[in-house]
């Protein structure tokens, strides 16, 4: 009786599993840390002797955000793009955030909240823009159509830049303050991962995305 | 599977933040500018100086040929007190110390600093902007940089005398004090700090600054040469963002101890530089408008009238496209009349400037420029003079 019940079962098991369609794989992700292990550029103003701020300390903490990304994605990928919104403020003659990374036909807000103008341009390849002398309240948005790295300045303020990546899929992260990023939604497979910093960019290294696992990944840029 | 990012699109190659070590404590930059100029010639096709010195800030150089170094820094002790200096070398010279001075901020949460030292200029608003990745065309306004036939050290035995010197500034004489020719003197110079004591405070809307110093606006000291003392002022009101308005003051000895001496007089003797400045800016979207005027008043114990200079010009700058600028400035210098046994006359020559040109930036900081320069002045050996300047601009 017991062995029938047995049999029965397994009969009833393979049957069902042949008639089920096959299951679809599930998106992993990918995750780790980016440390920073090169003196890092600093946002501080020029030592222009007639400045009247010189006693002003920069300040570090933005510059260590580095962004992840996989060097190739999968062609389905670049299907589900929608246009996004971003929003780059300017506040006390900084660009906040100073590391800003969208996706193709994202259109950025620059926002001036300070109470000086402020003059937004590009001379990147990328996206060459200049959005003039605008005061506080303003605010003028640039579209970004092709991928690449765009540098963004300041026209009267030497010291205040910052970077824009535009990629053309959405497999990208921005670490955080202490260098983690996590990219997920990523369909399983093998990619070359490579992560960003401040213009220097890492050699690209395999991760393999198991289905519906996480692939582990630390960086170190020099 | 396609790429997501093509490979490095900089369009900025060359680092354009400054040098920053020490954790933060020391910030060193730079401001390097390579000039050079072609004056007519006549018709024989060659490149000509500019044999009217209409451009010199000093007897060997002309500021539309230089090649100009400028090494800043800033050195942090904390958040109360740095050290800030900037060496300069033109045309390969010796570094020499531009400013050097220290600042004091006693309380943190107040914009109020002291400096002493070679301080910052306290007079007018293009000073701040004599960097040249800060002056829109290659010449310099003419109340900054022409060269007067007043000399500190040399004094006009009467006005028949002064008046030989019309349009002469660049190789100046005279019978009293030191008669070796040499160059006159600007009404205030762009190329020399001053040394002394300055306290400057900001607030929302406006800013104010005064000094103490030892030598005067148009012939500033390391040392005291005369024993007097200049006081300076400066106020500035920004209404609203894009306009800015000052208005600027000064009173300072200007004759030499020396040439006084020559004078049979041991101690100090009346011979004053005074003057006021009123300058206007605003910008907006594009453009720029810059105005400024400056009008200084010598008094020589040998001149019996107050020997006045003014001057004042205007520029203004359109940006057509985010490489590209057009600037333009008109600039006039004026002079008081007097009268000396033979005729009455302007104690200079008066001098008008027409400047025309433009920028292109390669990179952020690395800019060149051009311009053409067309000055017209009523004395001098020279009277007329076109000139065609080319700059190369890098900074950090």
């Amino acid at each position: 009786m017991t062995r029938r019940l047995i049999f029965s079962g397994a009969l009833a098991a393979a049957v069902l599993t042949a008639a089920a369609p096959p299951e679809a794989a599930r998106n992993g992700s990918i995750r780790g840390r980016v440390e920073i292990r090169r003196v890092v550029a600093t946002p501080g103003p020029r030592a222009s002797v007639t400045d009247s701020d010189v006693l002003k300390a920069p300040d570090f903490t933005d510059r260590l955000r580095s962004v992840v990304y996989l060097e190739t994605a999968p062609r389905a990928a670049f299907e589900q793009i929608d246009p996004a919104h971003a929003v780059m403020d300017q506040r006390n003659e900084t660009f906040v955030p100073h590391l800003l990374a969208v996706t193709t036909g994202t259109v950025v807000d620059f926002p001036n909240s300070d109470r000086i103008y402020h003059n937004v341009f590009s001379l990147s390849k990328t996206r060459t823009f200049d959005l003039g002398r605008y005061a506080a309240g303003r605010s003028q948005a640039v579209r970004f159509d092709r991928p690449g790295i765009v540098r963004v300045f300041c026209d009267i303020h030497s010291h205040m830049n910052a970077f824009i990546l535009v990629f053309n899929h959405r497999f990208f992260s921005v670490t955080d303050a202490d260098g983690r990023y996590r990219i997920d939604n990523v369909p399983p497979g093998t990619y070359n991962v490579i992560a960003w910093n401040e213009g220097l960019a890492s050699e690209p290294r395999a991760a393999t995305v198991p289905d519906g696992g996480t692939a582990e990944l630390d960086f170190q840029l020099r | 599977m396609t790429a997501g990012l093509p490979g490095p699109g900089l369009a900025q190659t060359l680092p354009s933040e400054p040098l920053v070590f020490g954790d933060g404590h020391v910030t060193v930059g730079a401001d390097v500018s390579a000039t050079f100029s072609c004056a007519e010639t006549g018709g024989t096709g060659s490149c000509g100086d500019d044999t009217g010195f209409f451009n010199y800030s000093d007897y060997e150089y002309s500021t539309l040929r230089m090649l100009r170094v400028d090494v800043n820094a800033v050195v942090r002790a904390n958040r109360s007190l740095a050290v800030v200096a900037d060496l300069r070398s033109e045309n390969g010279g010796s570094p020499r110390p531009y400013a050097l001075y220290a600042r004091l901020r006693p309380w943190a949460q107040h914009a109020f600093d002291i400096n002493a030292g070679r301080v910052p200029p306290t007079f007018g608003a293009f000073p701040r902007r004599s960097y040249a990745s800060d002056n829109l065309l290659i010449g310099y306004p003419l109340a900054y940089q022409y060269l007067t036939s007043l000399r500190p050290d040399s004094i006009p035995a009467n006005v028949d005398e002064l008046l030989r010197m019309r349009g002469r500034g660049w190789l100046s004489n005279f019978s009293i004090g030191d008669t070796t020719p040499n160059r006159g003197v600007p009404l205030a110079t762009a190329f020399r700090w001053d040394t002394g004591v300055q306290v400057h405070s900001a607030w929302a809307w406006a800013d104010a600054t005064a000094a103490l110093t030892t030598g005067s606006l148009s012939d500033p000291q390391l040392a005291d040469d005369n024993g007097g003392k200049q006081i300076v002022g400066r106020f500035a009101f920004h209404p609203e963002a894009g306009l800015n308005l000052g208005v600027s003051a000064a009173r300072g000895q200007f004759l030499s101890r020396n040439a006084a001496r020559s004078l049979g007089v041991d101690a100090n003797i009346d011979s004053n530089q005074t003057a006021i400045g009123a300058d206007a800016e605003y910008s907006r979207d594009y453009y720029v408008i810059r105005f400024e005027a400056v009008r200084s008043t010598w008094t020589l114990p040998t001149i019996h009238e107050p020997l006045v200079a003014t001057g004042g010009w205007i520029e203004g700058r359109y940006k057509i496209h985010p490489r590209f600028y057009a600037a333009a400035r008109v600039d006039h210098l004026a002079f008081s009349t007097i009268t000396g046994t033979t005729r009455t006359a302007t104690w200079d020559a008066p001098l008008t400037r027409l400047e025309v040109g433009g920028g292109y930036l390669l990179q952020r900081n690395l800019q060149l420029k051009a311009s053409f320069q067309r000055n017209s002045r009523a004395g001098g050996r020279v009277t007329h003079l076109k000139i065609a300047s080319a700059q190369v601009v890098f900074w950090f």
